[in-house]
């Protein structure tokens, strides 16, 4: 007795078919759920910030996507091991907090060179971090190769903390604004001041600007 | 058992089940709900059971007018749940689509061919292929509609929100499906019976609204994932900047070229499928023909569909280098790898089959012997290609490697080794079509050595230079790094147009071997229906990287999913749909193939006698084709020829 085509057909389907699902069983499998919601607590001390921190750069922050930490060779984002020690020499007149506060709400005004724009504006969507949990992620950046200092009612370029009762903001030691720079009153507007930094662009949310293939040079940062 | 039997057997059995029915329905209402029995009471009760039913029905009553009206966000679908039911039938819509907007793109272009040429085969061809549309044009949009009722059911607020920015193109969209529907049965219905300058006038206009058609949902597909023209919020601000997003023409342009490659694949497997079931040699030769230029379509537009996917992740990665690197760097790296084997195994057996079909022409035997070393570039790209950067390993293996890329093998995980791999891979295929064109062939221009000479110099430093450039990726920054694959591809490319360019002219007023049609091993047919296989798994799972890629979002950035499905599945669990989504396709294409045949067979009247050769000898075998051939011919003044096996290459 012979095979017809039309059984031969339908076993080599199913068989193609049943192959390329078995090497699709054969990748790592894992299930991406969506970001869970991160409460912060008011009572938070710095090293509990940056544990914090360090959960929402793994996970709803995406900062692990892009940044590798100890790595060295040819990578595609700056690697994060010991930028604390950098930032503040990164950008002549800008303290380490604001640099790093910098890179995380205007990404696009300094890019590290030797590295292309692409960096997206982590306090809008699609990852949209509060100013509280921007700053756990700051305290965690803090602690890579340098002291985390930050606390919920610290304050810098992009974001006023509430004054606590007779309190003033507690800005960290060293992250002091430059001479002539001065704290914005109210968050997240940025109020230059004239002469050293140039109203920020606003922010723009995905795709309504392609970025350049060159890194943009800021204006006031060559 | 003989046919009077059956006769006799067939109503006997129908009233044999419908009494079974009747009995059974019987026997189930016979089942309601009675009172257990009871010693009777003293006094008559109101039955407790109706007075319950009747209460239960007042408080719904009463629960469902105070209740205020809701608009729900999310429905849920039984068993499987809403998003695999919204992808699988979306997924088949597109199959079918896709399908329907590239057969008519390439029986117009061998219409053409077979009008300037006067050769009839082409028209024959063109016409059998247009054979496969209508029904095909009914399931597209049946799934079509099926996928709208889904999406408004399943998903109201997302698909209300959706309809409220794109509401504008929507009935431009139903007045170009109105005229799809005109073109495309006065192209098919319309055979033979105009002009044949009017009925390519048809097939062109076909192909325009087919397009535009495409293009408007292109619209709907990649504002989800490169969403413009909006506020944060999503409130419109410009429905033209939001058509035209960011990912909106590259999908367009990948769509049409995947398209064609993907419906000339299925052509062929429908060839093919006639193939291995012909009777005649005449027949063989058709089908095999047939199954060539097929394939041939569906390889010519696979070579360049690599380049336009290059040009689509660019742009995601132009709108969001988080959206691109969670494609290529996140979640979805390792689907890939499951590229790289599909396309690899693409690559194998499209280059199988031209080398199978050597054997066609006499005198092949001096290029065969080349085969081998093809085979091997093709299998060492292919290697490269499907290795991944990070080894799945013990944590003992781990360690001893030192992470999770392997020392050696890492080297080839990154893009620098894969665009290298890919490249060449491309540019082998070209050389096997190459010498498939050339096989059987002498040219004999004065220049022929010449020619030859310069095409293997210029595929030779292509190869090297691409080779380099994959060599040098490792050693420079990750902005220069990125920038390689442009001077890749294009030397790719150019290699590709000069040789063929000097081919052609080398192989003016060559001496020509006979092509022996349908004198192929059964076998090759078999190697187009996987690939025919291998390309509609490959469109599910690139439909799904490319939908999937959002994540927790319905429009990227602006519209969250909230619904329980918002976790992005495990590849596995995504193979899987795809593969169950695949296989509904083929059953349904199956059908299709089958109805498309029915064309061809014998009318049951023909078996009765006819006086004067009657109706039956036209219908027989064949006889409306080769009578609309006539007919066809008749029109352009061409005698109308026996389409026959051999054939001079043209």
């Amino acid at each position: 007795m012979t095979i017809g085509p039309a059984p031969r057909i339908a076993v080599l389907v199913i068989a193609s078919t049943g192959f390329y699902a078995y090497v699709g069983q054969m990748v790592p499998q894992n299930e991406v759920q969506p970001p869970a919601a991160v409460v912060i607590r008011a009572d938070l001390t710095t090293p509990e910030m940056v544990e914090v921190g360090r959960g929402i750069a793994e996970g709803k922050g995406l900062c692990r996507t892009c940044h590798t930490i100890g790595q060295s060779g040819a990578l595609r984002f700056p690697d994060l091991a010991g930028v604390a020690g950098r930032a503040a020499e990164r950008v002549p007149g800008l303290s380490a907090l604001d640099y790093l506060a910098q890179s995380l709400y205007e990404p696009d005004v300094f890019v590290v060179p030797g590295f292309n724009p692409g960096m997206p504006t982590i306090n809008r969507p699609p990852i949209g971090l509060t100013d509280q949990e921007i700053l756990t992620v700051l305290a965690y950046l803090q602690s890579l190769g340098g002291t985390p200092t930050v606390t919920l009612q610290t304050s810098h370029r992009y974001y006023a903390a509430p004054a606590a009762p007779g309190a003033a903001p507690d800005a960290a030691p060293g992250d002091k604004p430059a001479p002539g720079e001065q704290l914005p009153l109210t968050a997240p507007a940025v109020t230059p001041t004239p002469g050293t930094v140039p109203a920020a662009p606003p922010p723009q949310p995905p795709g309504t600007a392609r970025p350049t293939v060159a890194p943009p040079v800021s204006p006031v940062r060559p | 058992m003989n046919r009077k039997l059956q006769f006799l057997l067939g109503p006997v059995l129908v009233l044999v089940l419908f009494a079974a029915v009747i009995q059974t329905a019987s026997w189930l209402m016979s089942r309601e709900y009675k009172e257990p029995y009871g010693a009777p009471a003293a006094t008559v009760d109101p039955t407790p059971r109706a007075a319950g039913l009747a209460d239960e029905t007042a408080d719904a009553e009463a629960k469902a007018k105070a209740t205020l009206y809701e608009e729900a966000e999310y429905r849920t679908f039984p068993v499987v749940g809403s998003r695999v039911a919204i992808w699988a039938v979306a997924q088949l819509h597109l199959l079918f689509a896709a399908f329907v907007l590239a057969v008519p793109l390439f029986a117009f272009i061998i219409e053409v061919i077979g009008y300037k040429t006067g050769d009839l085969r082409y028209d024959r061809l063109a016409h059998e292929f247009t054979k496969l549309l209508s029904v095909s044009f009914s399931l597209t949009a049946t799934f079509g509609a099926f996928l709208t009722f889904m999406l408004i059911a399943l998903y109201p607020k997302f698909t209300n929100y959706l309809m409220s920015v794109f509401s504008p193109t929507f009935l431009p969209y139903v007045l170009l499906f109105f005229a799809e529907a005109f073109f495309l049965y006065t192209y098919y219905y319309g055979w033979g019976k105009f002009h044949p300058l009017v009925h390519l006038g048809l097939g062109l206009g076909l192909n325009i609204v087919g397009t535009a058609i495409m293009f408007i949902a292109n619209a709907w597909l990649t504002f989800m994932m490169s969403p413009n023209g909006v506020s944060d919020t999503g409130a419109v601000i410009s429905v033209m900047d939001a058509v035209y997003n960011f990912t909106w023409m590259p999908i367009n342009v990948h769509r049409v070229i995947a398209n064609v490659a993907f419906g000339g694949s299925v052509a062929a497997a429908y060839a093919a499928f006639k193939f291995l079931q012909a009777k005649t040699d005449e027949e063989r030769a058709h089908y095999d023909w047939m199954g060539y230029i097929g394939n041939f379509v569906a390889i010519s537009a696979f070579l360049p569909l690599p380049f336009a996917g290059y040009w689509l992740a660019s742009e995601i990665y132009a709108y969001s280098q988080t959206l691109g690197l969670t494609m290529m760097g996140g979640a979805f790296s390792w689907l890939f790898i499951i590229q790289a084997v599909l396309i690899g195994n693409l690559f194998l057996a499209a280059n199988f089959y031209l080398w199978l079909g050597m054997g066609r022409v006499e005198e092949a035997q001096p290029l065969q012997k080349f085969v081998k070393y093809l085979l091997i570039a093709i299998a060492v790209c292919f290697a490269v290609w499907a290795t991944p950067r990070s080894i799945i390993a013990t944590v003992s293996e781990l360690r001893a490697m030192g992470g999770s890329a392997h020392p050696v093998l890492g080297f080839l995980g990154v893009m620098s080794a894969k665009n290298t791999a890919v490249n060449i891979l491309i540019l082998t295929t070209f050389m096997s079509f190459l010498l498939y064109r050339r096989t059987g062939k002498v040219a004999t221009v004065p220049w022929a050595k010449m020619g030859h000479v310069a095409q293997l110099g210029i595929f030779a430093s292509v190869a090297v230079f691409v080779i380099f450039l994959g060599i040098y990726g490792y050693f420079v920054e990750a902005s220069v790094r990125i920038g390689l694959s442009v001077p890749q591809v294009g030397s790719v490319l150019f290699a590709m147009v000069a040789i063929t360019a000097i081919d052609i002219f080398l192989f003016r007023g060559a001496r020509t071997a006979e092509v022996r049609w349908g004198r192929v091993p059964a076998s090759s047919q078999y190697v187009l229906i996987f690939i025919a296989v291998t390309f509609t798994w490959l469109m599910g799972l690139m439909g799904y990287v490319r939908s999937g890629l959002r994540q927790h979002w319905h429009v990227y950035g602006v519209i969250r999913d909230n619904s329980p499905d918002a976790f992005t599945p495990t590849l596995g669990f995504a193979t899987q749909v795809v593969s169950v989504t695949v296989l509904i396709f083929f059953f349904l294409i199956g059908f299709v193939f089958w109805l498309a045949s029915l064309h061809e067979r014998a009318d049951h009247r023909a078996h009765a006698p006819s006086p004067a050769g009657g109706p039956g000898g036209d219908l027989a075998l064949g006889g409306a084709i080769r009578h609309h051939t006539s007919a066809a011919a008749e029109m352009r003044g061409l005698p109308a020829e026996d389409i026959t096996g051999r054939t001079k290459r043209s």
